[in-house]
């Protein structure tokens, strides 16, 4: 018998065969989270590395990895595609949203996903993952809505076995979960269905921030979403950041740092960490790229192979990404000015936010600056 | 020069859902067409309201349309951006008055897919994003509005998936599921205003759009849509000063407003 008790007739349905459950026993194992993190240097050691060393030496095959910031704002996308160029395969995905994991998919570098949003809002839908999970690229382990990962991440920051919630119920979300269970409210004295989440400990998270301090305090400027919560719950944290601060100025001004030093692993400058997404206060979007991305690279069966060769071999960091994709210090210059607009710390009147949407017979196909 | 063309059945959808929004009520607001119902009332009839995204950002002072709901766009001069986990918990706790949803197919109780198309959970046609926060939206919020496009292949009589519960399976079946909210009051689409018959929870035609008969509405349904007595109300449309807002202050750029060529 297994260490859990998970539903069998969910694994029936997501086809997950006994002997494979012990691939969804560490994202719920509180016990090996713990002597994970009981084991990690608790001193304020420097901890700055290269993402080279970063990513060999924590993303280990069949991690449990997550996605993080929100799909392509604050997300450490060109750690990840360091991953692809390491050729590190097999890890499990989970994150909400979890976008990413559509191009790790192809490569064999995400073989399993905990699924609470695979897309790019109105850029269109996401055939290609829509394809692999259908090729059996990855296997969909579990289904969840945002806000219900979002407690199981929140509850292992919390310091708690897990958390009762009123989403999920109902829906067939309960029929593809196996880490969820419907309990009843045990202080009602009438029947009260809920749904139980277990705290969430993924085995290693990549999060992008503004500024670290060498030791690993953090700070992040902008919507933080699962993040805070992701660094203290999983086993392993890498923080790639725009800037390193001295210590100092953490203390001396202590707004919106929300990570502190003791989770984490590894500390990589990084400045345009978060290419080919947006970071706030620093980059806007490139917005025809991410069009391309989900209307050609993605949409069109073979195209991604395209978009590895382009973002993976052809560019070996995220300075050939803004070289040789978006064209260098103007789109720097731009970027910068259209998100300090649009976030109204730098004047918005005379800014033009007009761009042509990259669609199939876009005459400048390879032109993604704007 | 004033744009005088009348407003395009997006254009249209985003106005009837901006009039679900009183002033002073708290939205939380899904992507694209609630994004510009959400501003175009706070432009027009209800200027004291305040927008909340899933990302946790939230009361933005008004700029461009956001490209995103994770852009700057919708915490720009936040005095505070709540975590994911944190800003679901409002619609728990009761501090969200409306919450605005798409969807990918829609039964009559108002349940919704945004999962797969065709076939099941590993043959499928197309699989889609998933719930993202639609399912939370649906299974917490006071009063839930769902807005889209009306085919046969969107009205269904059987959901793909059951991303997210409405009424589920009508009468009191989705308060006897543990769901908390009042479950979905209003469907909104090209076609007209759906609301839910209080006692069975099915889908029941409110208003249909100028042009729009009955039987129109029943082709483009794969159900059978209830039917108000008496004459079926047509849904105003917006005066030509709500389609100018609409076209020059809040979609400009027509990201979400304009109909695909």
């Amino acid at each position: 018998m297994g260490k859990f008790a998970y539903n069998k007739e969910v694994l029936a349905n997501l086809r997950i065969d006994e002997k494979e459950t012990h691939l969804l026993d560490r994202l719920i194992d509180y016990e090996s989270a713990r002597a994970a993190h009981e084991k990690k240097n608790h001193a304020a050691v420097d901890k700055r590395i290269s993402i080279q060393e970063a990513i060999a030496e924590y993303v280990k095959p069949g991690d449990i990895m997550t996605d993080t910031g929100f799909a392509y704002v604050r997300t450490p996308i060109t750690a990840y595609l360091e991953i692809l160029r390491q050729g590190i395969k097999g890890l499990q995905n989970i994150g909400s949203p979890a976008t990413n994991q559509s191009w790790m998919s192809n490569f064999g570098a995400v073989t399993h996903s905990h699924w609470s949003y695979c897309g790019a809002e109105m850029r269109g839908t996401d055939r290609n993952m829509s394809r692999n999970v259908k090729k059996g690229l990855t296997k969909v382990m579990s289904e969840w809505s945002h806000g219900s990962m979002a407690q199981g991440f929140k509850a292992a920051q919390l310091g708690l076995p897990g958390v009762y919630s009123k989403q999920l119920l109902g829906s067939d979300l309960l029929k593809y979960n196996p880490f969820v269970k419907v309990v009843d409210n045990p202080m009602k004295a009438e029947k009260d269905p809920c749904v139980f989440i277990p705290a969430l400990y993924p085995d290693v998270t990549i999060i992008h921030v503004h500024q670290a301090d060498m030791y690993g305090n953090c700070r992040i400027y902008g919507p933080v979403i699962n993040d805070a919560a992701l660094a203290a719950a999983a086993r392993k944290v890498i923080i790639t950041a725009e800037e390193i601060v001295p210590a100092s100025a953490m203390r001396n001004d202590t707004k919106n740092v929300v990570i502190p030093f003791q989770y984490v692993d590894a500390v990589v400058e990084m400045p345009y960490g978060a290419l080919f997404g947006s970071m706030p206060g620093c980059y806007y979007w490139p917005r025809r790229l991410w069009e391309k991305t989900l209307r050609y690279w993605a949409y069109k069966e073979g195209a991604i192979e395209e978009f590895y060769d382009l973002f993976v071999v052809q560019c070996k960091d995220q300075f050939d990404i803004i070289d040789k994709v978006l064209g260098g210090s103007k789109w720097m210059a731009d970027a910068k000015r259209l998100t300090k607009a649009e976030e109204y710390d730098n004047e918005d009147i005379g800014v033009d936010f007009h761009y042509t949407e990259w669609t199939m017979n876009d005459p400048n196909p390879d032109d993604l600056s704007a | 020069m004033t744009d005088s063309r009348p407003a395009n059945p997006l254009e249209m959808i985003a106005y009837v859902l901006s009039k679900e929004i009183e002033d002073g009520e708290i939205v939380y607001i899904g992507t694209g067409l609630p994004m510009v119902a959400g501003i175009l009332a706070k432009k027009t009839h209800a200027p004291n309201i305040t927008l909340v995204y899933e990302s946790g950002a939230q009361n933005p002072i008004q700029g461009d349309m956001p490209w995103s709901v994770g852009g700057p766009a919708t915490w720009r001069k936040s005095p505070l951006i709540l975590e994911m986990s944190y800003s679901f918990g409002q619609l728990y706790n009761g501090y969200v008055d409306k919450a605005f949803l798409g969807y990918a197919q829609i039964d009559m109780y108002g349940n919704v897919n945004t999962h797969m198309i065709g076939g099941d959970f590993h043959n499928y046609k197309n699989r889609l994003t998933g719930s993202g926060g639609n399912n939370d939206l649906s299974s917490l919020a006071r009063h839930l509005i769902l807005v889209g496009l009306q085919n046969p292949q969107k009205f269904v009589k059987n959901l793909d998936f059951m991303t997210s519960v409405g009424f589920l399976t009508g009468g009191d079946s989705r308060q006897k599921a543990g769901l908390v909210g009042g479950g979905p009051m209003a469907v909104i689409t090209s076609a007209g205003v759906y609301d839910f018959e209080p006692v069975s929870k099915r889908m029941r035609i409110q208003s249909l759009h100028p042009g729009v008969s009955p039987e129109l509405a029943q082709l483009a349904t794969g159900f059978e849509l209830l039917k108000p007595e008496g004459q079926i109300p047509v849904t105003p449309i917006p005066t030509s000063d709500i389609i100018e807002i609409l076209r020059r202050e809040v979609d400009p750029r027509g990201v979400f407003t304009s109909m695909p060529s």
